[in-house]
């Protein structure tokens, strides 16, 4: 009777070890429309919200910092930069907040359900004529620790991981 | 017996006295205001202490790993706003949130205001560069008009941005690079 179990749990491992490489391919997202050894990150705008200045320096900041951290682009130019107009493969990124709640430090403490902060941000990545060629839109969120400013550096995180997962020309890095 | 007791009592004062003059002397010679830079500055962590100044042209940031300079008419836009932050923070306030019997939650009832000082300057490639400043309430508005005064521009005029980010005319929110 062991013994069966046994092989039956040794038979449903190996199916199952063998049936996962197979399912992958099919869930991997589409390949990359191109890749760039520099990316530009233009001011995070703010057209319909209201956004107070410091979100919106704190959201610049913090994703210049990730694309850095994150490696596989050869520089990362900030809005402005002469330098970025040499670049040959370049890819701009233009972040437009499209919603926001400012949300209560001193109330996730206290309830731990409410309170919560959240960005919504439209992200669009072009090449250097203007063209787009990846567009998303991203979250970034603080549900329980930390101040409100840390949503922008969780939004921070997801838009220099999408960057780099579709851009990167040294992913490795 | 009583000359022994006075003089004990008056070498008691003078310890005392002396204690607590020294941390007014210490806090004369510190020009400028005590800031927090939340972002922002090159070459410097996030949330560190430090000085904040105008000196020779330029905004001078000063703390004890760190000096950056950046030129005040480099300085495109400096924004004002009031917030509040826990009185326990850091690890302490992240250790009072498991303290016992909801006393951690009770900590994080006590809150003291202050003010950001928000600035966007350009570096000598042209690429532009944001800085978050925090500070004790009712400090901001002066070191922006000081700041301002000196050849740094701003999208909201001195006066209408004291107080609260609330109180700004519809024009001034409705700018955005």
């Amino acid at each position: 009777m062991k013994r069966t179990l046994y092989i039956t749990t040794l038979a449903v491992l190996l199916l199952g070890s063998h049936a996962a490489p197979a399912r992958l391919p099919a869930q991997a997202a589409p390949p990359p429309a191109k890749k760039a050894s520099a990316i530009q990150v233009l001011m995070i705008t703010s057209d319909e919200i209201k956004l107070p200045a410091e979100f919106q320096i704190s959201l610049y900041e913090n994703l210049i910092q990730q694309l850095e951290k994150q490696g596989g682009f050869r520089h990362v130019y900030r809005e402005g930069d002469r330098n970025a107009d040499g670049a040959a493969d370049l890819v701009v990124l233009h972040s437009t907040v499209r919603g926001f709640k400012k949300g209560s430090e001193m109330a996730r403490n206290v309830t731990t359900v409410s309170g919560k902060t959240s960005i919504d941000v439209h992200c669009q990545f072009t090449d250097k004529d203007g063209k787009s060629v990846l567009e998303r839109d991203l979250n970034g969120k603080v549900q329980f620790f930390g101040g409100n400013l840390r949503a922008t550096l969780d939004f921070a995180k997801k838009a220099a991981k999408l960057a780099h997962d579709n851009f990167a020309a040294n992913p490795v890095s | 017996m009583v000359l022994r007791t006075m003089r004990r009592a008056t070498f008691c004062l003078v310890g005392i006295l002396g204690f607590t003059a020294l941390p007014s002397v210490a806090q004369q010679p510190a020009a400028g205001n005590k800031v927090v830079q939340v972002t922002g500055l090159a070459g410097v962590k996030a949330n560190t202490s430090g000085n904040l100044t105008l000196e020779n042209g330029s905004l001078q940031f000063a703390s004890s790993a760190a000096k950056v300079s950046v030129p005040i008419h480099s300085v495109e836009d400096v924004i004002t706003e009031n917030d509040s932050q826990r009185v326990f923070r850091g690890t302490i306030g992240t250790l009072t949130m498991f303290a016992p019997y909801g006393s951690g939650r009770f900590l994080s009832l006590f809150r003291s205001k202050i003010d950001t000082l928000t600035i966007q300057f350009r570096d000598t490639d042209g690429g532009l560069h944001g800085a978050i400043f925090t500070m004790a309430l009712g400090k901001a508005d002066p070191f922006k008009k000081n700041l301002v005064s000196q050849g740094a521009r701003t999208s909201i005029p001195v006066q209408d941005d004291s107080g609260s980010s609330n109180t700004k005319p519809d024009a001034a929110k409705e700018k955005k690079p």
